[in-house]
């Protein structure tokens, strides 16, 4: 057969109209979207996320020797080597903004998937168009229940929600009532948005349910001028353990107020946010020798994983702080995004959410105490165990399950 | 309910009304003086709290002691706001309103992002301090001291701005620019100047607050947001331009938001604020004290 002028040209359109599909294949790099509180009330979440963020994207795109998804090698092998970049957006913890700049991040700056969003209000915003435009979105941090529950097929969280982490804290009353600790009345105190509502209703739930009584349910409005009030009935209720579920602006506050009006609980055990926060501890750490905090991460964990600690620097020296229990899940959040992205070798949401879908990643290749990491079919990891902390001598430790603790609880708390 | 948990909010409240009162009344000041609402009032109060809180950090100068500092370095930046800003925007020759209300809120904007950037956006506190954390308890009942002393403060406040405006030549300067600020021209009183010292009296009065709030409030750069909200409440209630005014509607604010919390679930506690203001503004529209 003799190639004549027409197979000439046939087969250069054939490859000109397969060029798009090879470049694509080629991508220097993989852009994913960050949505957080940069600005307003909460930025300092967000600027401290900036920097977990940027820690993980390093160690996918340059070459670390961690047993980690992506951390050997540089960049995503199954695209060719390409490189993650991140785009920021700020949400200022406005739902409504949220949903602006979520839909900005997919349809101006071309992102492949988006995480996000700290405060939970923000995140049903934000799922909601990500699943509009079929762009998978992962929860780093938000912990409310009804998040996984709506039927989203692109939602995605790794760790624990509120849920899980209440029934943490009731196992370990239980455990604590076995040994004979007076824990029978419980004051909760939480925030009016989502974060706080859902906080409220596990832990009222899970009280009927375990037969502990509930002397004050305060529901308070967030960023509060003052708590004198909502303190002073949760003082009148004089509960055996108070139960704040509150961002670190009202943290600080209620801590405060608490001071200032002569009460002391016999114990706090909190649902992380603010309790978790460097600086609650910095303004009012002294009242809180002993408070009780849920968690999914703890430092004690670089004893038995070294590269804990050594991924714990890098951050550390980004951004002045140690991992807290929301940095260290917005830097898994980023690694097992991109480890979906690597595994779908494509930048198509579809492509993505199957591969995110197929994530079966033992806990042993993470920076947390996790079994696994392996989504159900409404894209919530139920393989994530909460740690109970408590603050002692300027530090967390752990001190529930007993398999991860490393301490007894001192209880009352000083 | 005990009779102790209703005479405790009741104390908290008048304890937050007098410092509401406080934060408010710069703004009362200057809007009597100019008809121009200050938009960026929460922005003096927390550049206020910085300025108190890096006195502390860096020079271990107590709060108590670095407020008449801080008050008189607010008085400086209030005055030339007003000459670099605010003298040029109420000359606007088109939607004189429009002009003032954004370039002090584009103030504000600018202001808070400033301090983000200089200051970060973490959570600062004063963490030791003379009055911190110290509480008096007379039978069962909780008075925080940095409240209370902010109470006396905004009293001692209010009583020499009442001598200072009546009995002083620049008192009746102002009250005679408020008047008509044209016929003040005509007896050689410069309107600028007189608008500038109250811009700067207004300022320093917020930055009195400011010192005193960050005793046992966070800081950080939003922080003036919140306060503003109910600053501009408290003026509306106790009358436009009238700084005796302020100092009532505060009061007031505090004794509703603190017996809302009583009644209602306390995340409802500023409905009581509100439904007060609405009511307030139906009967009588110029405010409890407002002479416009």
């Amino acid at each position: 057969m003799t190639i004549s002028r027409r197979n000439v040209l046939l087969g250069a359109t054939a490859s000109a109209a397969l060029l798009p599909i090879a470049a694509r294949a080629q991508t220097s790099e993989v852009v994913i979207g960050v949505i957080y509180p940069l600005s307003g009330a909460s930025a300092q979440i967000g600027v401290d996320a900036q920097k977990a963020f940027e820690t993980a994207a390093e160690i996918v795109n340059k070459n670390f020797d961690y047993d980690l998804p992506l951390a050997r090698g540089e960049g995503l092998p199954g695209l060719g080597g390409a490189k993650v970049r991140l785009v920021f957006a700020d949400h200022q913890a406005d739902p409504q903004k949220g949903r602006a700049e979520a839909e900005r991040l997919i349809t101006q700056e071309k992102v492949c998937a988006v995480i996000g969003t700290y405060q939970s209000a923000v995140a049903v915003t934000v799922s909601q168009i990500c699943e509009r435009y079929q762009i998978p979105f992962m929860s780093a941090d938000n912990s409310s229940p009804s998040l996984h529950r709506r039927g989203l097929k692109f939602y995605f969280r790794a760790s624990p929600h509120d849920e899980m982490y209440s029934k943490a804290m009731f196992d370990f009353f239980d455990v604590m009532k076995k040994k004979g600790t007076k824990i029978d009345t419980l004051a909760l105190f939480h925030e009016d948005t989502i974060f706080g509502t859902d906080s409220g209703n596990a832990q009222s739930k899970l009280a009927a349910e375990r037969g502990y009584k509930i002397v004050a349910d305060i529901k308070y409005r967030a960023n509060s001028p003052s708590l004198s009030a909502e303190v002073q009935q949760i003082k009148a209720a004089n509960a055996d353990v108070l139960m704040p579920s509150s961002y670190t602006t009202d943290g600080i506050l209620l801590v405060k107020t608490m001071g200032e009006l002569g009460y002391k609980p016999p114990a706090i055990v909190a649902q992380d946010a603010g309790f978790s926060e460097k600086a609650l501890y910095d303004a009012v750490g002294d009242k809180l020798e002993g408070v009780i905090s849920r968690g999914t991460f703890s430092l004690d964990l670089a004893q038995k994983r070294p590269m804990v600690g050594k991924i714990n620097e890098m951050f550390k020296e980004k951004s002045g702080k140690d991992f807290n229990d929301y940095s260290s899940r917005q830097f898994m959040a980023l690694v097992l995004m991109a480890d979906a992205i690597n595994r779908a070798k494509s930048t198509d949401g579809e492509k993505i959410r199957d591969a995110l879908a197929a994530t079966d990643i033992s806990g042993e290749q993470t920076i947390m105490p996790w079994k696994r990491v392996k989504y159900d079919e409404s894209g919530q990891n139920n393989d994530a165990d909460p740690v109970l902390l408590q603050y002692v001598g300027g530090k967390f430790v752990t001190i529930f399950p007993a398999q991860a603790a490393v301490a007894e609880a001192s209880w009352p708390m000083k | 309910m005990t009779a102790e948990t209703i005479i405790q909010s009741l104390a908290s409240g008048l304890l937050m009304g007098l410092l509401y009162g406080l934060i408010a009344v710069g703004l009362a000041l200057i809007f009597g003086l100019m008809d121009v609402v200050n938009f960026a009032h929460g922005e003096f109060l927390m550049i206020a709290m910085y300025a108190t809180f890096f006195l502390f950090a860096f020079f271990a100068i107590d709060p108590l002691l670095s407020a008449p500092l801080v008050a008189a370095a607010l008085f400086v930046f209030g005055a030339v706001v007003y000459l670099l800003i605010v003298r040029f925007a109420v000359r606007a020759k088109a939607n004189a309103g429009m002009v003032q209300i954004f370039s002090t809120f584009g103030l504000a904007i600018v202001m808070r992002g400033l301090a983000q950037y200089f200051f970060t956006p973490d959570y600062r506190s004063i963490t030791h301090s003379w009055l911190g954390g110290k509480t008096i308890s007379v039978a069962g009942i909780f008075l925080p001291v940095p409240q209370l002393c902010g109470a006396l403060v905004a009293i001692a406040a209010f009583v020499g701005l009442y001598f200072f405006i009546n009995r002083t030549d620049f008192g009746r300067a102002l009250e005679a620019t408020r008047e008509d600020a044209g016929a003040v021209a005509l007896v050689g009183i410069d309107k600028n100047r007189v608008f500038a010292l109250g811009w700067g009296l207004g300022a320093a009065l917020v930055g009195l607050a400011g010192s005193i709030m960050a005793i046992f409030f966070y800081i950080y750069p939003d922080v003036g947001a919140s306060f503003a909200l109910i600053a501009y409440v408290t003026v509306a209630l106790g009358g436009f331009g009238s700084v005796f005014g302020a100092f009532a509607g505060g009061l007031v604010v505090g004794l509703v938001e603190a017996s809302t919390a009583l009644i209602l679930p306390p995340s409802l506690k500023s409905i009581g604020i509100y439904a007060v203001y609405l009511l307030v503004v139906f009967v009588r529209p110029r405010g409890l004290f407002g002479s416009i």
